[in-house]
């Protein structure tokens, strides 16, 4: 049977949406994703298109399997021991027939918990990924630093203390540091597992207002337990329930009018 | 699973649904003060119109605070923006019905001159389509809604033939210009009446089917 590939355009009847779901192309593409760990599946036959240049944002209960998706899209999933059937594209080529290093170097990964390096300097821990990448010449590497850290909105906060150990910082500051460390090796799509869900409310707004200004560059998926979050950072919405995936569509839409009840009845909280 | 968020959507809809029955009675008491010139009727609707601003006020407020507290999304989201511009066309029609009801005393001479319009026939139709779209919101009924919104051209016609009657008549006799004027006021009141109840119409529409139709009635098939 062919693949069925669920995109918004297929949820909507409006033209004019499916003209702006993906106006710089599709960076990366699941088909048939499915992925177990030992005998348990944890996602079932997921079909989706990730629009360049765009957020999208992953929600659903906990164990839906949505941060089992976002580290089947590096290669993530296979380090924590599982497996996966199907394929994931990434600018048209699968990234299990290229070098898994690589696939991360060019899709990044933020994680939960702020995780600098505690033996690092501020600048140690950006560099570090320069460093091992024998690519970037030793003359070049500060530059990048402060490029990075200027990116992830925390250089003005760190530029007198870059010698300082990564986790004398804030949480929020943390953070940041751990977005420059991935934004140093120039990925192309940045992964984001509840990247917020640490930080108060203001360390959370300046992570949101950075993922806005990021997707002018990178593709980001962004994992998050937050409604409200995903609702104000991202321009689509993939919705996972019990392993598969029930609804994707323009976050506009989705939070607003969406077409399958399940999608409703977990965003308004009437379960989940 | 009762939840206080449930709570505080069902005080809304019965906030609502209370204004709405207060308003569908102002109405009544206005149209009736006028066709039995009953000044005290009219009295009390101009009276009673402070508790038609309460229920705008707690309406307001219910909504601000669900949007604080809450951040609703999808169909609680909808059914707030429904409330507040619901809201805001029933404390409307309640200003209709008191600017109905300032109309007695001047006209309450010549209740022979009222007794010979379509005033309780066009009154009675735009009353109804308040009371339809009140109940179209509260049964959630779209299909109501859009028959209110195809009976709006029964009224625009009363008003226009009450206009052209009232012209009429005041070229009959200079005595009839101080009713006529009246009567042409009363009737424009009584179509803004029924303009307010399309807009419930289009509100519920709007809250069940998540469809804008303002301003694009061919959309749904009444054009």
């Amino acid at each position: 049977m062919q693949p069925e590939t669920i995109r918004h355009t297929e949820l909507t009847t409006s033209p004019s949406l499916a003209d702006g779901f993906a106006p710089n192309g599709i960076k990366m593409s699941t088909t048939n994703l499915s992925a177990f760990f030992g005998e348990l599946q944890a996602l079932y036959d997921v079909n989706m298109e990730i629009a360049s240049n765009r957020v999208l944002a992953i929600i659903g209960p906990s164990g839906c399997g949505k941060s089992t998706f976002l580290r089947c899209l590096n290669r993530m999933h296979e380090v924590a021991g599982g497996t996966m059937t199907g394929s994931v594209l990434l600018d048209g080529h699968d990234i299990h027939e290229t070098d898994a290093v690589l696939v991360r170097k060019r899709v990044g990964m933020v994680f939960q918990k702020p995780n600098p390096f505690p033996t690092m300097s501020i600048f140690g821990n950006v560099a570090i990924g320069l460093r091992l990448n024998k690519g970037t010449p030793r003359n070049q590497i500060a530059e990048l630093v402060e490029q990075s850290l200027k990116q992830a909105a925390l250089w003005d906060e760190v530029k007198d203390s870059l010698d300082k150990s990564g986790v004398s910082l804030s949480g929020g500051q943390q953070q940041r540091l751990c977005i420059a460390r991935t934004l140093a090796v120039n990925p192309e799509v940045i992964l984001m597992d509840e990247p917020a869900s640490a930080l108060d409310p203001i360390a959370t707004a300046k992570i949101e207002e950075l993922i806005y200004d990021l997707k002018k560059d990178y593709t980001i998926v962004i994992v998050t337990h937050n409604m409200q979050q995903a609702a104000r950072v991202s321009d689509h919405t993939a919705f996972f329930y019990l392993g598969r995936l029930i609804e994707f569509d323009e976050t506009k839409k989705l939070f607003t009018n969406p077409a399958k009840k399940q999608t409703e009845e977990y965003i308004t909280g009437r379960f989940g | 699973m009762a939840r206080h968020f449930e709570l505080e959507l069902d005080q809304l809809r019965t906030l609502l649904i209370r204004m709405g029955s207060l308003v569908e009675e102002q109405i009544d008491c206005a149209v009736r003060a006028i066709s039995t010139s009953d000044v005290s009727l009219a009295r009390l609707v101009m009276d009673r119109d402070t508790k038609v601003d309460e229920f705008d006020n707690s309406i307001d407020q219910q909504c601000m605070r669900i949007f604080a507290l809450t951040q609703p999304v999808a169909i609680d989201l909808r059914l707030l923006m429904a409330a507040l511009k619901i809201n805001n066309e029933l404390e409307r029609i309640g200003d209709i019905a008191v600017n109905l009801a300032e109309r007695v005393e001047p006209l309450a001479p010549y209740d022979e001159f009222v007794k010979t319009t379509a005033l309780v026939a066009m009154a009675t139709a735009a009353r109804e389509m308040v009371k339809n779209a009140i109940d179209s919101f509260v049964n959630n009924d779209p299909g109501l809604a859009k028959a209110i919104l195809r009976a709006d051209d029964t009224i625009d016609n009363y008003d226009r033939e009450t206009f052209n009657l009232m012209i009429k008549k005041m070229k009959e006799s200079p005595e009839n210009i101080e009713p006529a004027s009246h009567m042409m006021i009363v009737s424009r009141h009584v179509e803004r009446l029924a303009d307010h109840a399309t807009n419930i119409a289009e509100d519920v529409i709007f809250l069940v089917n998540a469809k804008i139709i303002k301003h694009h009635a061919s959309d749904i098939g009444l054009q």
